[in-house]
């Protein structure tokens, strides 16, 4: 199947203040197919946020290929990557990062006006409904729950049709009581959709749910990906 | 969304600051608008009094500004009076008793003469004769309206014309009896003029004069010139009947009827003062052309001939406006403009202390944004957007309220200045400048806090 994000050779370092380089990433490389959904375990500060930074494109690699949908964001410049991370990629974020002053519907329909299409109402409506917000369209964050809140999260991050949906610790932040809510939520509606999944969590009772776990363990200072069957190559 | 609903819900969610800089933005721009309006206002007012059919005044030697003001105006008090003599050197044959054109006859189309003196509660009461509503005209060369009734006949010795604040002011309807006071309000009380027409509104100082015939007013006591005994002898009344012989009497006298209710001299049962006895305030001038000479030409030889001359002095309204307005009304309006622009640059700061204020937040937000594939030029654009959002509601605001402002004085300005002022009233020029440039101002003041949200580090925010 037809790889949605595929890393090769990807580097990536920091410059210290001391004139240091911190080595941060070293992966081979790595693939998500369509539809597939796939948990990155790791500890904190296991590079795991880098990562996810670098398969969106805020960040550009040091060295080798990132690869969204056929689009190597490594040829282009910072416009056209955000371009292509509005348009083939949903992130959903561990604190939701919901912008308080939108309602949940505006919150939504924010996240289209940055695609290619057109903001689209009935659709953002419709999205918030297949998450169970039909009669929260008009409520700002601060008016709902966690629980709604990280709906919102997951509608807007479906917002622009996108290929994957990286969600970065999305259950950290909440009590045990919803975080199989926000899972189920997560794996159910990428899988209506035929989106693929990535989700970072450092919780093996979250990764143990997705038929495929890789891991970001330290190698040489740098972390490198490590799927069931050994290091990825 | 676009950017522009962006924009908005972000200043909806800082609705308190948001609210704040946009006020002080409004009212700078309302005293900006004041000003503006209030200044063509005062400059209206005066320019007003150049468009009364006439070119030139004629009064006694003195300040010539004085003269203008006091015969355009009806403000500062009159220099002294000049001899009838001298106003009938501007008469031709047909309206002197001797039957000869006067000296300056031939360069002269109107010749008003105006006596002042009198007041009737605090408006100033001004001598005239019918050529003043006949003759001249109420700016652009419009003639004279009447809102009721008409103008007074030179023969109706008693009758009054009034300007519309007059009117208003007072309460008095044609038909209605008033009594002049001598030399100030609480002067000696003359007898009593009858009011035969009320001006329609000129929005010049005739709003606010008291204009009766002359012949009454040179019969009221105090008002004549004393003269050597042998005028108070019987060749008095002599004179008196070559008066009212005269052919500009007897001409005028041709249209008098016997109306009871408006001619009164026939019940005074008095006759015309002698002409020695007379003197005017001031003749107000249209002057003609001279045979091969252009009018300017004419004037401004009439001009010279009469200042080189002893017994008066001709004055220009217009250079002399113009003199005062360079002078004083000009620089005291660029003064206070100069004030309140810097009021609105002042409050345009604000939106950017506003702003630099709310950064942490915006930092966030912006960061948000990135994250769900917002460009730079997104954000810098929205925030931008922003400024102009809150630089074009407080300047409208400020519009309006300026405006306001003005209507709410409007009827102060209106009675004091006899010149219309409202919420209507309008600096056209600088007034549509005055928002485009506030939103400029805003966009300079906008730019630091949008190259900071350009410069969000997305990663550090979103950590």
């Amino acid at each position: 199947m037809q790889p949605v994000i595929e890393l090769s050779h990807v580097r990536k370092s920091f410059a210290m203040p001391g004139g240091e380089t911190l080595s941060v990433l070293d992966i081979e490389s790595f693939a998500l197919s369509q539809g597939e959904h796939c948990a990155l375990e790791g500890q904190s500060g296991s590079g795991k946020s880098t990562l996810l930074n670098v398969i969106s494109g805020i960040m550009r690699a040091d060295a080798g290929r990132v690869v969204i949908d056929s689009i190597d964001l490594s040829e282009l410049d910072e416009a056209r990557r955000d371009r292509v991370r509005a348009d083939k990629l949903g992130l959903v974020f561990q604190q939701f990062n919901l912008l308080p002053g939108f309602t949940a519907l505006e919150n939504v329909l924010v996240a289209m006006t940055f695609g290619s299409g057109r903001p689209d109402r009935q659709r953002a409506m419709q999205l918030l409904a297949a998450v169970g917000l039909h009669d929260r369209l008009h409520h700002k964050p601060t008016a709902l729950s966690v629980g709604q809140q990280q709906r919102v999260a997951v509608a807007r991050a479906l917002a622009n049709r996108p290929r994957a949906i990286l969600a970065d610790e999305p259950t950290a932040s909440i009590d045990a009581s919803h975080q199989q809510q926000v899972i189920d939520l997560l794996r159910n509606t990428c899988s209506q959709q035929g989106v693929a999944l990535l989700v970072v969590t450092h919780a093996p009772e979250v990764a143990v749910q997705f038929p495929r776990r890789v891991r970001l363990e330290e190698f040489n200072r740098a972390a490198v990906i490590v799927g069931g069957e050994g290091r990825f190559q | 969304m676009t950017l522009v609903g962006i924009a908005w819900r972000n200043i909806r969610q800082r609705a308190l600051s948001s609210g704040l800089t946009a006020l002080s933005l409004a009212l700078g721009v309302a005293l900006v608008v004041a000003t503006l309006v209030t200044g063509g206002i005062v400059q209206k007012a005066f320019e007003s009094g150049s468009g009364l059919g006439y070119n030139m005044i004629v009064g006694a030697k003195g300040s010539p500004l004085q003269l203008v003001l006091n015969s355009v105006y009806f403000i500062s008090r009159p220099i002294e009076n000049i001899s009838w003599s001298t106003y009938q050197s501007f008469l031709p044959a047909a309206e002197r008793a001797d039957g000869m054109d006067g000296a300056f006859a031939a360069s002269t189309k109107t010749a008003v003469p105006i006596c002042m003196g009198d007041y009737f509660r605090s408006f100033r009461v001004v001598g005239t004769n019918a050529a003043m509503f006949d003759r001249l005209t109420c700016g652009d060369g419009k003639a004279f309206k009447f809102a009721s009734g008409v103008n007074f006949r030179d023969a109706d010795f008693f009758g009054g014309v009034l300007g519309v604040t007059v009117a208003a002011k007072t309460g008095l309807k044609v038909g209605d009896p008033f009594a002049p006071t001598h030399g100030a309000d609480d002067g000696k009380v003359h007898d009593p003029f009858r009011v035969i027409g009320i001006l329609a509104r000129t929005d010049t100082p005739i709003d606010r004069g008291v204009f009766v015939n002359m012949e009454g007013f040179y019969l009221q006591e105090g008002h004549a010139k004393p003269v050597s005994p042998q005028l108070d002898s019987p060749s008095a009344g002599v004179e008196r009947e070559q008066v009212a012989q005269s052919p500009v009497h007897q001409a005028r006298g041709q249209d008098a009827q016997p109306d009871p209710q408006h001619s009164q001299s026939a019940a005074h049962g008095q006759q015309p003062l002698p002409f020695a006895q007379r003197e005017v305030t001031a003749i107000l001038l249209e002057t003609a052309s001279l045979p091969g000479l252009p009018a300017e030409l004419t004037a401004m030889g009439l001009r010279t001939t009469i200042n080189e001359g002893r017994d008066a002095q001709a004055a220009l309204p217009i250079g002399e406006i113009r003199q005062l307005l360079d002078l004083f009304v000009r620089p005291m309006e660029l003064f206070l403009l100069l004030v309140t622009t810097l009021v609105v640059v002042v409050s345009a700061m604000g939106i950017l202390v506003s702003m630099v204020g709310s950064s942490l937040e915006r930092s966030r937000d912006v960061a948000i944004m990135r994250a769900l594939g917002a460009r730079r030029s997104h954000v810098l654009t929205t925030v931008l957007i922003e400024a102009v959002l809150l630089a074009a509601g407080g300047g409208l605001a400020g519009w309006v309220l300026g405006h306001l402002l003005v209507g709410a004085v409007g009827p102060w300005i209106t009675s004091n200045a006899g010149v219309s002022a409202s919420v209507f009233s309008m600096s056209p020029g600088p007034e549509a400048l005055l928002v485009p440039f506030l939103v400029l101002l805003a966009i300079g003041a906008a730019i630091l806090p949008a190259i900071a949200a350009y410069r969000t580090d997305v990663a550090k925010w979103l950590q």
